[in-house]
């Protein structure tokens, strides 16, 4: 006999749990000069808002420069993890080891304690405020060379023996072979780098400078509630936040067993 | 021949990640004790400082108002992720796998999205209440936004972790008559230990480092009173541009994150 509380006690954090987001969407859903939540219900529903967010141009902008900085960096990460990962799980050499302990001790380093030098860096670069400097420094993810390592190191070894045989060489093994097999876990971990870049913001934050730079996150960030109606702020933020919903809707039960299996994805 | 061949292709593999890291992870890592250690303001204005930034630290009240900050959310959000994971996870347990999918989506949801518009959605909705304008409840405002966002990801590896408990120790627990708190005391706690201690971890690196929700939501006010050690770093260097204290800052949150998750480590070895 299961006991029902369980399932009342779920459904309540279900409901605090995404209480914020029908809040945001109701709120930006409601006509503009009506009092709204917390007073009372909108009387009824409009687009307007959402609509008026999209038709700014700074706004348009922003979401721009968050696709590029997103779909880049995905692309970018994905194969410069997969290469690393290859060649750490499948050869042999020196150092290989204390290498990728290396990379991984990288992880336990905060971000801000290397804000300042990897600023002094980017500017000796000339990439401040520019899409160089917004997205390379980024790319650097020991998550994804770990994980990838791991995935490629639990592939079977007749595959790889198989296709030294036919004659294949490495880069014809990562490409045909590597790359197909690793489809899967390139997916999952895409989702995961995706999400990383479209909800950063503590680095576009500081290396970017103009407002047409911007990305979502920032961009939001400088829309100061007292300047904008609340349709109108809840509206940007319902534009910022709605494509990693989606998203994260589609794909919620592998992202959810990664985490449970490997613990990626902090 | 084939061995040079052979290190050519490691190398080729290897070079991306190898620059990327070298440039913008070990380079940095040199650079912060590098930069701590002079009064750098701009490429042609700087002089060595010695330990004069460090030595600075011990006096500086806004450094030391920053970390008193962070140790007091740390407090408040570490506890309390840990409880509500670890409850949700349980509970998820104690539900029809049917079911379980459901629930679990939803209570993950928020992690998807950004700490950003976590922090715009709750000032707005905590507006009315005042909370972020008092010293004495800006924190808690905080750290239970930080949970609502976060926890989903702690709940995620703790519920795995009790999948790995052994079931047939705990039916025959069952059967002797042990009550749940004893079952869960002496057969999923011991199970657990290692997820647990992962997201002890984890959870308190992330709280030391708490920055997006103070940006957005409080500025670091009301006066000081949610002024985080990552906001000071980004305070002192891109306001006030004092980019040696700011660097020197950043390696004291980087000594003080690691001596923590030693001592945790240290702790969780030595009570087995």
């Amino acid at each position: 006999m299961r006991r029902r509380w369980p399932i009342a006690v779920l459904s309540l954090a279900s409901l605090v749990a995404a209480a914020p987001f029908a809040v945001m969407l109701l709120v930006a859903l409601s006509p503009r000069a009506e009092p709204t939540i917390p007073h009372r219900l909108p009387s009824s529903l409009t687009f307007d808002n959402l609509a008026g967010v999209l038709a700014t141009e700074s706004f348009l902008r922003w979401t721009l420069n968050t696709a590029i900085y997103s779909a880049v960096s995905v692309a970018a990460v994905l194969l410069s993890a997969a290469m690393a990962g290859y060649v750490f799980a499948r050869k042999r050499f020196a150092g290989r080891n204390a290498l990728l302990w290396s990379l991984l001790s990288t992880m336990m380093v905060p971000f801000h304690a290397l804000l300042m030098p990897t600023m002094v860096v980017i500017s000796r670069l000339g990439w401040s405020d520019t899409y160089w400097g917004l997205i390379v420094p980024t790319l650097a993810n020991a998550q994804a060379v770990l994980l990838l390592r791991q995935f490629i190191r639990a592939l079977p070894d007749e595959v790889f023996d198989a296709a030294r045989i036919d004659g294949a060489g490495d880069w014809r093994i990562f490409r045909s072979i590597v790359l197909p097999l690793c489809r899967p876990v390139l997916a999952t971990l895409g989702v995961f780098v995706f999400l990383w870049h479209w909800n950063d913001f503590q680095w576009p934050l500081v290396v970017l400078r103009t407002d047409r730079m911007r990305t979502l996150t920032v961009g939001l960030s400088t829309l100061e509630s007292g300047h904008l109606t609340a349709p109108e702020l809840m509206s940007a933020a319902t534009v910022t936040g709605l494509p990693c919903l989606l998203v994260f809707v589609l794909v919620q039960r592998r992202l959810t067993s990664t985490i449970s299996f490997t613990g990626a994805g902090r | 021949m084939a061995r040079l061949r052979e290190a050519c292709t490691v190398l080729v593999f290897l070079l991306p990640v190898l620059l990327l890291f070298a440039i913008f992870r070990f380079l940095p890592m040199l650079g912060a004790l590098g930069l701590s250690l002079t009064d750098y303001r701009s490429s042609d204005d700087w002089q060595f400082a010695g330990t004069g930034n460090y030595r600075d630290l011990f006096h500086d009240t806004i450094f030391l108002t920053s970390l008193r900050t962070t140790l007091g959310y740390a407090a408040l959000y570490v506890p309390l992720t840990l409880a509500v994971a670890l409850g949700t996870a349980l509970l998820l347990h104690a539900v029809p796998i049917r079911g379980r999918g459901l629930f679990r989506a939803a209570l993950f949801a928020p992690y998807a999205t950004s700490l950003v518009l976590s922090g715009v959605i709750w000032r707005w909705v905590l507006q009315p209440t005042g909370f972020l304008e008092q010293p004495s409840t800006v924190l808690p405002a905080l750290a239970i936004v930080g949970v609502w966002k976060g926890f989903g990801y702690a709940m995620l590896i703790l519920f795995a972790g009790i999948s790995n408990a052994p079931a047939d120790c705990l039916e025959a627990a069952k059967m002797d008559g042990a009550s749940g708190w004893q079952r869960f005391r002496h057969i999923l706690l011991p199970a657990l230990r290692p997820a647990l201690f992962f997201v002890l971890v984890v959870e308190t690196v992330g709280a030391f480092q708490v920055f997006d929700t103070v940006y957005v939501m409080t500025g670091g006010g009301p006066v000081r009173a949610s002024y985080s050690v990552a906001y000071a770093v980004y305070d002192y260097g891109f306001r006030y541009f004092d980019v040696g204290h700011a660097a020197a800052i950043g390696v004291a949150l980087w000594a003080i994150v690691l001596l923590v998750s030693l001592t945790q480590r240290r702790a969780f070895e030595r009570n087995p």
